[in-house]
C-alpha cells in the first residue's frame, strides 16, 4: 500500500455555477454508467408502448390508410415510451438510492439534493428520448412509413422543450418517492391515467370534461400538442396555436421546477427530522 | 437424537408428509400474504384494485371511443381489458417471488429447508390467485357502472368459475417465470415482457382470429385467451353448460402449465445448486 | 444551557445533546416517544482520535448522524469544527468525511474509481486536482490493481478500504468512521487500523465508533462509553480500565464446555462477572473476580469431566471489563 501522506491536497472549486455544473456532470455521467452496466428495466419502456401500439393498430384496423395516420400512431407510441421512462426511470432517480443504500452517502454530500436528483433526471429522460426514437424507428420500418413532418425545425424545437418538461416533471415525481415509502408506487400507477390525460394515443379533447383540468396542468400536454401540430399535416386537436401550446408548456415546466426544488428542501429537512429516508 | 430432534423426512408417511406440506403450504400463505409489503397500505389496495384497472380499461375504451367503433365493440374491449387487468397480480407479482427473495437474500435460506416445493410456492402464491380473482372481479364491475358493460343476461357462476379458473392459471404462469427466476438475472423482464403480450396476444382487445396466422397459436397456450372468450359469453348470458368447453381448455392449458414449471423449478434448482447461482441477483 | 459561540481549539463539541423518537399511530396521535440520546456531553479535540463505545441501541449511531448533519437534534447544541450542524449543512460535509459500516454506501455496479470521481465531483474536488488524487488514494488503500473492477466483485475488506478512499477524497479535517471494523477478518481489519492511525498521524481529527473494545484501548486517546442514551464514562482507556482494577481477571480457553458450567462458575461466591464465548472449538471464558489467581482451584473443580482447561491466564482488567461494569450497572 502507499502513503496516505503523499497524497495531492484536496483543493476544492470555487464558484457557485462551477459547483452545480460539477455536481450535474458527475450525476449524469454516474447514471449514465449505471444504466450500461445493467440495462434491463428498459426494456419495458419501450416493449409496453410498442406493444401498446401495435395494439392499437390491430384496433384502428389492421391495414389502415394514411400513412399520416400511422405517423400520429408511431409518435405517440414514441411519447408513450418517454412518459414510461420519466414514470420509471426520473422519478426514482433517487429512491434507487434507498434500496441501493447509498441514500446516507447521497444525503451526506455538501450539495442540495435537488441538484443530484437534476443531474439524474435529465439523463433518465434523455435516455427515455432515445427510447422513443427506438421505437419511432421500428414503428415506421414495421408500418412502412415514411417520416414527413411538416416543420421539422418546430418539430424538433417541440420535442426538446417537451423532453425539458418531462425532466422537470420527473424532478417533481422525485420528491413523491422520497416521501412516502409507497411513492414508487404512487408514481407507477400514473403510467396509464398519464398516458391518457396527456392525449398521448388519443386527443385530450375526447375525455370528459372533469378529466380536463387534470390534462390542461401536464406540461407534456401542450408539448404533445406542438408535437402533431408541427409534425402531421391537418392536425387540429386542441384550439390553441403551436406557439401557444409552447408557452403553456414553458410555464408550467417552470412551475413544476420551482415546486421540485421547494419540495426537495422540504425533503431534506424532513430526513432530518425523522432519520427515515435511508431505510426502503 | 433426542426428543425435540424430528426424523428425516423420507423415513415419514405418506399422510405425515402431506401433513407436513399442508403446514408449509399455510406457512408459506400467511408469509406470501404478509411478507409483500405492498399490500400493506390502504394506498397500495386502491391502486391496484381502482386506480389501475379502470385507467387500462379506461385507455382502451377511449380509443375505441375515438375511433367511433359501435358500442359492442367497446364493450368487448372493457370486459378483455376487465380480466386482462388481473396479470399484474397474477403473474408479476408470482414471477417476482423468486427475484424477491434473490434480492432480500433469503433464497438460499429457503432452498436449504426440506420444506416440500410444491407446497412452499403455490402457498407462497395462493394469496395471489385470491388477490388477482378480486381485481379481475373489480374490473367486471367497474365494466359494469362505469363503462356500461350490461350484466342483464348474465351467468354469474359462470362468471364467478371463469374468473378463479382463470386467476389459478395466470398465477400458474406466474410460478413458470418464478421458476426462470430461480436461476436466471432475466425473470422480470420476462415478465414484464408477458404482462403486455397479454394485451396483444389473449383475445383482449380484438379476437385472436385478428392476428397474423403464424401468431395464434401462441395465443391459446396463454389461459387468459380463455378467459377472456368465456367471461365474454358468460356475460352474454351463455349457460354454464356452454362454458364449459372452453373452461376445459384452460384447465387443461393450466395443468401444462403448472407441469412445466414445477418441472423448470425443479431443474433450475439443481442447475442452480450445480453452478452457485442462487445469490445473484 | 446553550453555548453561543463554540470553541475553536475543539473538532467536536456536544453539550447537552437530545433525541426523540416519536411513534404515531394511525390516526396520527404520538404512541410512544423513545429517548434515543439523554442529554449528552462531549467533545473532542482537534487532531485526536476519539472512540465512542456502547452497546446495540445506546445511541451511537444516532450520535453520528447528528454529527455528520443526517439527524436534527430534539435539544442541546452540536458543533464541528466550530459551525453548527443545524444551520452550516453544507460547509460541514465538505471538511468531514465519513464511514459508515457495513457494505452498503457504493454503487455497486461500477468500479471503484467510477465511485470515488462520482463522490470527489459530488463534494466539490478540483478535477485537476482528482486526477492525481483518485489513483492516490487507491494505491494507498491497495486497490490500485483492481480500481476497474465492479464494486460488485469485491470483498468485504476491499469494500471496506474503498470506502476509506471515499471519505479520503476530498481531504476532510475530521473523520467519522461508524463500526470501520465490522465483519472483517483479522487480516482486513488489522490493515483498516493500520489505515486509521495513519490518517491521524497525517492530522486529522478522528471520531470512531466500535464494538471492539481492544480496538478501542488500542487506537484511542480517549474513549466515551455511551449507554441508554446517556455518557456514563469519559476518558483515556487507562483511566477508565482503573474502574476495574479491584479485579483481575481469569482467562480460561477450553474445550467441551457447556452453558451448565458457566452457570455454576457465576454462582461462585467472589465472582463479579463471565463472559464466555462458547461457540468456537476452543472456547474462551473470561471470568472477573477480586480474588484473582485463588479463584483458580474452585473454577478448575467445578469442570466437568469431558471438559478440559487448556490453557488459563490471569491478566490485568481490560476496557472491555471496565465497558461491562459501566454499561451494566
Amino acid at each position: 500500500m502507499g502513503e496516505l501522506s503523499e497524497l495531492t491536497p484536496g483543493k476544492k472549486t470555487e464558484g457557485y455555477l462551477a459547483r452545480r455544473g460539477q455536481v450535474l456532470k458527475a450525476c449524469i455521467v454516474l447514471t449514465a454508467k449505471l444504466f450500461f452496466a445493467d440495462p434491463q428495466w428498459i426494456i419495458p419502456s419501450i416493449i409496453a408502448p410498442f406493444i401498446f401500439t401495435l395494439v392499437a393498430f390491430f384496433l384502428f384496423g389492421g391495414e389502415a390508410s394514411g400513412s399520416s395516420f400511422l405517423l400520429y400512431l408511431v409518435l405517440g407510441s414514441g411519447l408513450m415510451g418517454m412518459w414510461g421512462t420519466t414514470i420509471y426511470g426520473s422519478s426514482n432517480s433517487i429512491g434507487f438510492d434507498r434500496w441501493n443504500g447509498t441514500m446516507e452517502s447521497t444525503l451526506a454530500a455538501p450539495v442540495p439534493l435537488s441538484w443530484i436528483a437534476l443531474g439524474r433526471v435529465l439523463f433518465n429522460t434523455f435516455e427515455g428520448v432515445i427510447n422513443a426514437l427506438f421505437i419511432l424507428v421500428i414503428g415506421l420500418a414495421w408500418f412502412q412509413v415514411g417520416f414527413g413532418v411538416v416543420n421539422p425545425g418546430l418539430f424538433f424545437l417541440a420535442s426538446v422543450s417537451t423532453f425539458l418538461s418531462l425532466s422537470a416533471f420527473g424532478l417533481l415525481m422525485c420528491t413523491v418517492i422520497l416521501l412516502s415509502r409507497k411513492g414508487g408506487f404512487i408514481t407507477n400507477s400514473m403510467e396509464i391515467p398519464v398516458y391518457i390525460a396527456t392525449g398521448t394515443m388519443f386527443p385530450v379533447s375526447i375525455l370528459p370534461m372533469v378529466a380536463l383540468p387534470f390534462s390542461f396542468l401536464l406540461a407534456p400536454t401542450w408539448g404533445i400538442e406542438a408535437i402533431r401540430l408541427s409534425a402531421l399535416p391537418g392536425y387540429t386537436g386542441l384550439t390553441t396555436s403551436y406557439w401557444t401550446d409552447l408557452a403553456l408548456l414553458a410555464v408550467e415546466t417552470l412551475a413544476y421546477l420551482a415546486m421540485a426544488f421547494v419540495l426537495f428542501k422540504r425533503v431534506e429537512s424532513y430526513a432530518k427530522r425523522n432519520g427515515t429516508l435511508d431505510e426502503y | 437424537m433426542t426428543s425435540t430432534e424430528s426424523a428425516p423426512v423420507a423415513a415419514l408417511s405418506a399422510e405425515a408428509r402431506l401433513r407436513m406440506a399442508l403446514r408449509v403450504f399455510r406457512g408459506a400463505f400467511l408469509f406470501g400474504r404478509k411478507g409483500l409489503i405492498v399490500w400493506d397500505s390502504w394506498e397500495m389496495w386502491v391502486m391496484q384494485i381502482v386506480i389501475t384497472p379502470i385507467a387500462q380499461i379506461g385507455f382502451f375504451a377511449l380509443l375505441s371511443i375515438y375511433l367511433q367503433y359501435p358500442s359492442s365493440v367497446t364493450q368487448y374491449i372493457v370486459i378483455g381489458n376487465a380480466m386482462q387487468s388481473m396479470s399484474f397480480a397474477a403473474v408479476f407479482a408470482v414471477a417476482n417471488i423468486t427475484s424477491q427473495d434473490k434480492w432480500q437474500g433469503t433464497l438460499p435460506s429457503t432452498m436449504v429447508t426440506p420444506a416440500n416445493r410444491i407446497a412452499l410456492f403455490i402457498g407462497r402464491a395462493s394469496f395471489q390467485v385470491l388477490l388477482s380473482a378480486l381485481i379481475a372481479a373489480a374490473g367486471l364491475l367497474y365494466a359494469a357502472t362505469i363503462f356500461g358493460v350490461s350484466f342483464a343476461t348474465a351467468d354469474f357462476l359462470g362468471i364467478a368459475v371463469t374468473v378463479l379458473l382463470t386467476s389459478v392459471a395466470m398465477t400458474g404462469f406466474g410460478l413458470l417465470i418464478s421458476a426462470v427466476g430461480l436461476y436466471m438475472r432475466t425473470a422480470m423482464i420476462v415478465a414484464n415482457i408477458f404482462l403486455f403480450v397479454t394485451l396483444l396476444l389473449s383475445g383482449v382487445n380484438f379476437p385472436v382470429s385478428a392476428l397474423p396466422a403464424w401468431l395464434q397459436p401462441v395465443s391459446w397456450v396463454i389461459p387468459l385467451t380463455y378467459g377472456t372468450q368465456a367471461a365474454r359469453m358468460a356475460i352474454a348470458g351463455s349457460s354454464f353448460m356452454a362454458l364449459l368447453p372452453t373452461l376445459g381448455w384452460e384447465t387443461l392449458d393450466a395443468l401444462v402449465v403448472m407441469g412445466a414449471g414445477y418441472a423448470l423449478f425443479t431443474g433450475f434448482e439443481n442447475l442452480s445448486r450445480r453452478t452457485g447461482r442462487f445469490e445473484e441477483y | 444551557m446553550s453555548q453561543q459561540t463554540p470553541d475553536p481549539q475543539l473538532a467536536v463539541e456536544v453539550i447537552a445533546l437530545t433525541r426523540e423518537y416519536t411513534t404515531r399511530s394511525f390516526f396520527g396521535t404520538v404512541s410512544r416517544v423513545t429517548r434515543a440520546l439523554d442529554g449528552i456531553d462531549l467533545s473532542v479535540k482537534t487532531g485526536e482520535l476519539f472512540g465512542l463505545i456502547g452497546p446495540n441501541g445506546a445511541g451511537k449511531t444516532t450520535t453520528v448522524k447528528i454529527l455528520t448533519t443526517l439527524l436534527t437534534q430534539t435539544s442541546g447544541e452540536a458543533y464541528i469544527l466550530g459551525l453548527d450542524v443545524r444551520k452550516d449543512l453544507y460547509e460541514i460535509r465538505r471538511r468531514i468525511g465519513i464511514v459508515f459500516g457495513g457494505e452498503r454506501g457504493l454503487y455497486n455496479r461500477v468500479s471503484a474509481i467510477d465511485n470515488l470521481r462520482y463522490f470527489s465531483d459530488l463534494y466539490g474536488v478540483d478535477s485537476v486536482v482528482a486526477r492525481d488524487r483518485i489513483p492516490q488514494l487507491l494505491k494507498a488503500v491497495g486497490l490500485a490493481d483492481r480500481a476497474d473492477e465492479r464494486v460488485e466483485k469485491y470483498s468485504r475488506g476491499m469494500k471496506q478500504r474503498l470506502h476509506i478512499a471515499k471519505a479520503l477524497v476530498h481531504d476532510p479535517e475530521l473523520l467519522v468512521l461508524d463500526e470501520p471494523t465490522i465483519g472483517l477478518d483479522p487480516g482486513g481489519a488489522r490493515d483498516i487500523r493500520n489505515m486509521i492511525r495513519e490518517m491521524q498521524k497525517q492530522g486529522k481529527t478522528i471520531l470512531l465508533t466500535t464494538h471492539y473494545m481492544f480496538e478501542a484501548e488500542e487506537l484511542c486517546q480517549r474513549v466515551a462509553v455511551i449507554s441508554k442514551g446517556k455518557i456514563v464514562a469519559l476518558d483515556t482507556p487507562s483511566a477508565l480500565k482503573k474502574l476495574v482494577r479491584d479485579i483481575s481477571v481469569i482467562e480460561l480457553r477450553t474445550y467441551g464446555v457447556t452453558g451448565d458450567y458457566v452457570e455454576a462458575i457465576k454462582r461462585l461466591p467472589n465472582v463479579v462477572r463471565v463472559i464466555a464465548d462458547l461457540d468456537s472449538e476452543v472456547q474462551t471464558i473470561r471470568i472477573q473476580s477480586p480474588l484473582g489467581a485463588d479463584l483458580l482451584s474452585q473454577v478448575t473443580s467445578a469442570l466437568p469431566s469431558d471438559a478440559k482447561i487448556i490453557d488459563r491466564t490471569i491478566k490485568e482488567p481490560t476496557l472491555e471489563d471496565a465497558y461491562l461494569r459501566l454499561v451494566e450497572e
